[in-house]
């Protein structure tokens, strides 16, 4: 469903990724792993064609869109769950969720029901402007917004983020419920256990490289599992 | 007292003017931060645009109106395309864009003066002298009422703002940014293209008319802030009110009259820089 080949990415002078190649299947959960600054928020910028300087080769569903632009590639059904989440706050929740389906094809009525199921807090909240919600309340926005427009692959950067340990079992439990629907998922978390219990398979991004690729069930035993990324880090 | 209501009705409809050349800006800040002087060179050539039409071939007002609007649309369009775009898409700052409009300033504002000649040319009024003024103020709230439902309404005008609260996440919601970019360029060229049709009958088409519009619309729009359309008619009236009183009541020679605006525009930057309306955060 996504392949990314010898992607490399950089802002201005600032080379960040440098050659990365990934593979998800349809329906997969993959996990991106990786330390502070290790490019993992490039490479979800580098997908969704909002960082300027970007090469190599993604296909998305047997389509090449390294050089498409940003609402191109929503349109072919990837969408991004920001880090820091970037709800339009003086609009209402619904107003948010209503931009969200900007690319929709299809029923809105059919979606907005699908997300206030998913998130009965938004419906509840769907007149108040977005910036008065609580953090978690916002990043249940983010995520429903993504899913308005019925996107295939969703890419969700660090959605547990700052959370209260409530809210994070909350939208976990959302995100189980769009997994067992069959919907494409990667994400990236900086907590190991939260990523590896999510996910079935993991890549470790090390400056802007993929240093490690394995099954979430083979990375759990490795013994240095607590100082993983040290153990990997490029020496010298 | 039937000196004071003259005097409102003539500042109301100077104001106006100067409201649409902030909108104009406005529009255009909004969302891609861009500050794009030429506005007043796009007012002087609606204001042209006027004369050869309604003046030179005669066309009914409506008619010519509608031509000189949709010809600034494309004015926009085009100028966006070729001094705006470019500079985007290579990652050029902001101020790239800013220096490269204040280039098509002057090609404007010389190739009208090369097309036409450095005389001023007749523009007819819409209606008769009296009411004039009466008009500019009614179209004026218009398009006001127009671009205000726009931006509160649809969904499109929510997408324009949601551009200019954050573009990385409005470029995530599947909003064409370049789409955006242009249509706020073709739609700013003709808030200001209107401005200069409508002030024409006035001060007469002429090469020069483009500067001082240009600075009294920047001034209503630091008055009114840039955060909110309304701002934009708020910060018009304040500036031609306060022009036109203090020409009127105060005992300064009439050239220093054209002082208070600039006056005002600093009194702004120095003690509210964010304008009378803030945005809604």
């Amino acid at each position: 469903m996504l392949r990314l080949s010898e992607v490399h990415a950089s802002y201005g002078a600032a080379t960040v990724l440098h050659g990365v190649s990934i593979e998800m299947g349809a329906g997969e959960t993959v996990a991106l792993l990786g330390p502070n600054g290790a490019g993992k928020s490039t490479l979800l910028a580098a997908v969704t064609g909002t960082i300027r300087s970007r090469s190599g080769s993604i296909v998305f569903d047997g389509a090449e869109i390294v050089r498409a632009p940003a609402h191109r590639i929503v349109q072919a059904g990837v969408r991004l769950v920001p880090e820091g989440r970037l709800v339009f706050s003086p609009f209402s929740v619904e107003d948010n969720l209503r931009l969200g389906a900007l690319r929709l094809e299809g029923e809105l009525s059919e979606r907005f029901d699908y997300v206030y199921r998913l998130f009965p807090r938004l419906a509840e909240r769907k007149k108040q402007p977005a910036g008065t919600l609580s953090g978690g309340e916002q990043q249940m926005l983010a995520i429903g917004r993504a899913l308005m427009s019925r996107p295939r692959l969703l890419l969700l950067d660090e959605p547990f983020l700052g959370l209260a340990p409530l809210v994070v079992h909350q939208i976990r439990s959302a995100l189980e419920k769009l997994r067992a629907s069959g919907l494409t998922l990667l994400i990236v978390e900086q907590k190991l256990d939260i990523a590896l219990a999510f996910a079935s398979r993991a890549y470790v991004l090390i400056k802007g490289a993929v240093v490690l690729h394995d099954t979430t069930a083979d990375l759990v035993r490795r013994a240095n599992l607590a100082d993983l990324y040290l153990s990997l880090a490029p020496r010298g | 007292m039937r000196d004071l209501l003259e005097l409102s009705v003539s500042a109301a409809a100077s104001g106006c003017i100067y409201a649409l050349v902030a909108l104009a800006y406005l529009l255009m800040i909004r969302p891609t931060g861009v500050i794009n002087f030429a506005v007043g060179e796009w007012a002087m050539v609606g204001a042209f645009g006027g004369f050869l039409l309604l003046s030179k071939y005669e066309w009914p007002y409506a008619l010519g109106m509608a031509a000189v609007l949709g010809f600034m649309l494309l004015v926009g369009w085009i100028t966006e395309r070729i001094a705006v775009r470019p500079l985007v898409e290579r990652g050029a700052p902001l101020l790239a864009a800013i220096l490269a409009l204040l280039g098509m300033l002057v090609v404007f504002r010389e190739g009208i003066s090369l097309g036409f000649g450095p005389d001023p040319h007749q523009v007819p009024e819409p209606v008769s002298f009296e009411y004039l003024k009466l008009f500019v103020i009614g179209a004026t709230l218009v398009v006001f009422a127009a671009v205000w439902l726009f931006f509160e309404r649809t969904l499109w005008g929510k997408a324009f703002e949601a551009v200019a609260l954050n573009r990385r996440a409005a470029a995530l919601m599947g909003i064409d940014l370049r789409r955006v970019t242009v249509a706020s360029f073709a739609g700013g060229a003709a808030a200001a293209g209107l401005a200069g049709l409508l002030v024409a009958p006035n001060t007469s088409a002429h090469y020069l008319m483009g500067v001082p519009l240009a600075i009294q619309g920047f001034t209503a729009l630091v008055i009114g802030g840039v955060g909110r359309v309304e701002g934009a008619l708020l910060g018009g009236l304040l500036v031609a009110f306060a022009e036109q009183l203090t020409v009127r009541y105060a005992p300064l020679p009439s050239g220093y009259a054209q002082g208070v605006p600039l006056l005002l525009l600093m009194l702004f930057l120095l003690v509210r820089p964010t304008g009378l309306l803030r945005a809604r955060a």
